[in-house]
């Protein structure tokens, strides 16, 4: 290892690559208020100013300070947008006319704002995320309290939540972050001076969020934060340069997330391990049969995610294996976990989560983050959306309903049978209603039991040890009984959810490709997603990059201007846009890409608002699971349409060479013969015996009608390529038709054809016209094809539901590779010296005048003695 | 019709181009000989001795190209190719193979019959003496020995000894297209056969100089260049 010289880190390579290309970011840190970021971001873009940069203030924000506004100085400040939202105008960053003006420098005052509603983005931070992917270089400011994962830290200390926060990766992105410090005595010393304040708002401040302690502890992490990026700018390099030196261990950090009020602190507490070991993070929900009640770790995941967490989610039936499966196959170092609160007799038995990993995960560092002090109230939603009580209220329901039926079997049954009445009900509780109601139910039904029928009867004494032994394993057996029946129905509602998931599942994916072409795959996309959503639905799919709405459940519901924009966005960017997204999310409509490995093939537009209920997780899940399927569908269909378009395209290119080439041959040679036979006369005809003066007429003659005859088949030709024919439809006379065409022949070869024409033969719908100019054809053929001396044979026959129509030669055959090939246009099988010349054309305009007549052409040889020639057309009867 | 006429060697696999040819030939003075497949060619171009072999480069069984050097093996008598209009490339490859010239279907036969004449004799003439001078083409006279070059009685043109050597050249060779291939050979060498521009640059200044008579230099477009008028 120590011979190997040593390499640069390919990941941080590439991470430094991703880089180029996007505008860089510049982030001006401060503690608070007041500091002078946007005071130096100003100066500093003044200076870039003076060496020749383009720089533009995108927006700015003085807060009345003079000393910030006089730093403006020359620098062009871009005009505010204008919205107009509940009556009110309101003022915000111009992104649109910043992208097109696309200065190098863009100066962006506070980077945590929030935008008004209505605007593209949401939040500030991805106004500049779109700004550099334009390659716009960008400056900003930011307060520490602002960043995500401090949050609840600066919350602890000022009292104070912040609503405006920026995700740690925008930071961690930053090509470029400055601290501006100043000590916190100086900076209250500025606020008495009403520089950053007006006066009476500088006396509040003072009193809340300006306390020295507030101000120096702010400080402290801003510094820390600062120092951190540092470290890991040096390490970027130091691995970028293949420098040797300490590498901090492989750690990796999870993050558990439970169903519990910690799950918000664990994300962030692990994203600060994680930072401060500069490790990656991960996170984990592990999703139980047993835990449908409690809190929704959505926004802990939701959390996660913009920390950069790399989120997953597994269904277990059991917590602690499944963490350790996840955290070994990950290499994780460090688990996070929150002390919820869990059950009592768990705790009491020492099977929480906690204490199993403490037992279980010796080879990982365990951190535990204590539950808030003030947890609201455990939010009960039982499994069938019963309100709790029910449960309760059933307890003694149900023990009197099996007291009713013991009183009736009483006599009947053995007092110990009765038992099992009990039980029944135990088990109906635990089944509906869980296990704390049934355990309730067990006991209550117990000493209902040995109250009554136990003996002796109406004390709870027992009167023997048989009964006492009874009466505790009835007890038993109920408790047993209530914690598994309890557990066993979620169970089975779980597994429930899940088949109903997958045969969902299957049952799309059996649609999906059973909608062969684009056209039909949109409409089953658009009704799946309605039915799946409950809401309407379109799919959209891009024409010349603008996204189209293509098919629509209820049909003519169709997404309003604004919601279309957020379309554009969605198919531009190949991320969700419009409601409840982070682009454009005041529109009605929310819209999911449809993504391949090749990009975004489509859309599918849900209408949100107005709607009561949000979607659930397991339908959400299943609709992106259709959006999976169908983008791989419609990037098929999509292939398949292309293909047969090149295929359609290659063979008409095929065609029009095969033209040109035959043109040239083709009506070359006659022209030739006969100009040829022309001048011979008119130069010497005189010295010619008669004879040779009458044979060379006759050239010109015949030349004349074999050039009309090939003009004839290549305007047939081209007229069948190009779909020009519509054959008539009327009853014809197939047996007349063959022997007209035969006899014919007959005169004009002075060949001898042989009709085996069927008896009671139908009379399809065809064209009598096209069927004759298809007999000449092949009768031809078969004439030129074959020795003089020979008969051809042509036979109707009834084929099923067809009719059939063969021509036989004795000919010499055609070679089997050839074959396939002779219903071409413009292929000539390649013969001996005496075969009579032809154009290539006659049988591929059979072919084409067959097939418009919906019917099918076909060719045998050798037929018999490896000799002779079938040609077979099957017509519809 | 039985005559002594040279005899001529027709190739083409279309039975109505013999018919009309075979009488034409005849009654021009030439004994024309029937041949439609390549096989059938090679066999009378062996028994048969023709003066010259009419050649159509599209035969059902050998490719015209391939036949023609077959042919060249054993029999010296000059070929004529009979080929489609935008085939250039096509009898540039036969030209520079051997053959001597070549008509475009569908072709007059005045011209074939001039070709033809013109072809058979300048065979003819190699056997006399190659380099007759002085050279009469229409109004210009060509004077090997003394180098000179006039029109009429005019002043002797003021030739570069590169503009004479292809001058000369084409001349030698009048009435008989020449692909460029073959005059770049003949007068810068063979290491320049691909430097088509020089050609272009003095087939320029010949004809500037040839005032006049420039018309005799003509431009066979995709092939080559022919000097001097065909006599029809």
């Amino acid at each position: 290892m120590a011979d190997e010289p040593p390499r640069p880190d390919p990941d941080t390579l590439l991470a430094l690559a991703a880089k180029e290309g996007r505008g860089r970011l510049k982030v001006f840190l401060g503690a608070a208020p007041g500091v002078g970021k946007t005071f130096e971001m100003l100066s500093e873009g003044r200076s870039l100013k003076a060496t020749g940069a383009e720089v533009l203030v995108g927006l700015l924000e003085t807060h009345g300070r003079a000393e910030t506004a006089a730093q403006l100085g020359a620098l062009p400040v871009l005009p505010r947008r204008r919205i107009a939202y509940r009556g009110q105008a309101l003022e915000e960053f111009d992104l649109d006319a910043a992208l097109v003006l696309r200065p190098q420098v863009l100066l962006l005052d506070e980077l945590a704002h929030s935008n008004a509603p209505g605007s593209r983005h949401p939040k500030r931070w991805q106004d500049v995320e779109e700004l550099r992917a334009a390659g716009i270089e960008v400056w900003t400011t930011m307060n520490v309290q602002h960043l995500e994962s401090l949050s609840e830290d600066v919350a602890r200390i000022i009292g104070i939540r912040v609503q405006e926060t920026v995700p740690d990766h925008v930071l961690a992105d930053a090509d470029a972050v400055e601290l501006i410090d100043i000590p916190p005595a100086e900076l209250l010393e500025r606020l008495r001076q009403g520089k950053i304040y007006r006066p009476e708002q500088a006396a509040r401040a003072l009193k809340g969020f300006f306390r020295e302690g507030n101000l120096a502890a702010l400080r402290q992490i801003a510094l820390r934060r600062t120092a951190d990026r540092v470290d890991a700018d040096v390490t970027g390099y130091m691995r970028a340069n293949a420098i040797a030196g300490p590498w901090p261990a492989g750690d990796r950090v999870l993050a558990l997330i439970g169903r519990d009020a910690t799950a918000e602190d664990v994300v962030r507490q692990a994203r600060r391990i994680a930072d401060v070991l500069r490790a990656p993070l991960l996170a984990l929900h592990v999703e139980t049969a047993s835990a449908t009640d409690r809190f929704d770790p959505a926004p802990a995941l939701l959390l996660a995610e913009r920390l950069g967490a790399e989120v997953e989610t597994t269904v277990a039936r059991d917590v602690p294996p499944a963490v350790l499966a996840h955290a070994r196959a990950h290499n994780v170092t460090h688990i996070v976990i929150g002390r919820g609160r869990p059950a009592g007799w768990r705790r009491l038995t020492g099977r929480t989560l906690t204490a199993t990993l403490i037992r279980q995960a010796a080879d990982f560092t365990l951190h535990l983050i204590p539950a808030p002090t003030s947890v609201p109230g455990r939010v009960r939603a039982e499994a069938r959306g019963l309100p709790g009580w029910v449960g309760w209220a059933a307890v003694p329901v149900l023990v009197c309903l099996a007291t009713g039926a013991s009183l009736v079997a009483d006599g009947a049954v053995p007092e110990g049978g009765l038992g099992m009445i009990y039980l029944a009900a135990v088990v109906a509780l635990a089944a509906m209603f869980g296990p704390m109601p049934a355990a309730a139910g067990a006991l209550l039904a117990f000493l209902v039991w040995d109250f009554l029928f136990l003996l002796p009867r109406f004390t709870f004494a027992l009167s023997g040890i048989q009964e006492v032994m009874g009466a505790a394993i009835f007890f038993c057996v109920a408790l047993l009984l209530a914690g598994t029946t309890g557990g066993l129905g979620r169970s089975v509602a779980t597994a429930r959810a899940r088949v109903f998931g997958l045969r969902r599942l299957i049952e799309l994916s059996r649609k999906v490709s059973a909608a062969g072409s684009a056209g039909d795959l949109v409409v089953v996309v658009a009704q799946e997603a309605a039915g799946l959503s409950g809401r309407p639905a379109c799919v959209l799919l891009p024409l010349d990059g603008e996204p189209v709405v293509r098919a629509a459940r209820p049909v003519d519901i169709e997404p309003d201007t604004a919601s279309m924009a957020a379309a554009r966005w969605a198919q531009a960017k190949g991320t969700r846009a419009g409601f409840a997204t982070d682009a454009l999310p005041s529109a009605d409509w929310q819209f999911r890409p449809m993504r391949t490995a090749q990009g975004t093939v489509g859309l599918v537009g849900l209408r949100m608002s107005g709607m009561a209920t949000p979607m659930d997780a397991e339908h959400d899940r299943a609709l992106d699971a259709l959006l999976d399927q169908a983008a791989i569908a419609l990037e098929r269909a999509q292939l398949m349409a292309d293909q047969a378009r090149n295929a359609a395209r290659a063979e008409t290119e095929a065609l029009r060479s095969a033209l040109l080439a035959s043109i040239g041959h083709d009506l070359r040679t006659p022209l030739t013969s006969i100009r040829g036979a022309l001048e011979t006369l008119r130069l010497s005809g005189e010295a010619l015996p008669l004879a040779a003066r009458d044979d060379l007429l006759a050239t010109a003659e015949e030349e004349t009608i074999r050039l009309t005859r090939y003009l004839g088949n290549i305007v047939d030709i081209v007229r069948l390529e190009h779909g020009q024919l519509q054959p008539k439809r009327e009853p014809v006379d197939l047996g007349d038709a063959v022997r007209t065409a035969a006899e014919r022949m007959m005169r004009s070869s002075g060949r001898r054809i042989r009709c085996d024409i069927a008896e009671r033969l139908p009379a399809p719908r065809l064209d009598a016209a096209l069927i004759d100019q298809v007999l000449a054809n092949l009768l031809d053929n078969a004439i030129k094809f074959s020795p003089a001396e020979t008969e051809v044979v042509v036979a109707v026959r009834r084929d099923g539901p067809q009719v059939a129509i063969t021509v036989e030669d004795q000919g010499s055959g055609i070679a089997p590779d050839m074959l396939i090939h002779i219903f071409d246009p413009f292929f000539r099988v390649r013969r001996g010296d005496q075969a009579p010349a032809g154009t290539g054309l006659g049988l591929a305009i059979c072919r084409g005048l067959v097939h418009a007549m919906d019917g099918r052409i076909a060719a045998d040889s050798p037929i018999r003695d490896g000799k002779g020639t079938r040609m077979t057309v099957l017509l519809p009867a | 019709m039985r005559n002594d006429g040279p005899r001529i060697l027709v190739i083409d696999d279309e039975p109505q181009i013999h018919r009309f040819l075979g009488p034409a030939l005849t009654a021009a003075g030439y004994e024309p000989i029937r041949a439609e497949s390549g096989h059938d060619a090679l066999r009378q171009a062996a028994t048969r001795n023709p003066a010259l072999i009419l050649l159509d480069l599209g035969l059902p069984d050998i490719d015209g190209h391939a036949l023609l050097p077959r042919l060249r093996a054993f029999c010296a008598a000059p070929v004529i190719i009979v080929s489609a209009r935008g085939d250039e490339a096509g009898k540039v490859a036969a030209l520079d193979a051997g053959a001597e010239d070549y008509v475009e279907k569908p072709f007059a036969l005045a011209e074939l019959l001039a070709r033809i004449r013109v072809v058979l004799r300048r065979a003819g003439a190699t056997e006399v003496a190659a380099n007759q001078t002085p050279m009469r083409i229409g109004p210009l006279t060509i004077d090997l020995d003394r180098r000179l070059a006039r029109i009429d009685e005019d002043e002797p043109l003021h030739l570069t000894p590169r503009e004479w050597k292809l001058l000369t050249t084409l001349a030698r060779s009048q009435g008989r297209v020449m692909t460029q291939h073959q005059l770049l050979n003949a007068v810068w060498g063979p290491a320049h056969v691909e430097d088509a521009q020089y050609l272009r640059v003095y087939i320029g200044h010949l004809r500037q100089k040839l005032g006049r008579v420039a018309g005799l230099l003509r431009t066979e477009p995709g092939v080559g260049y022919r000097f001097g008028e065909l006599d029809l």
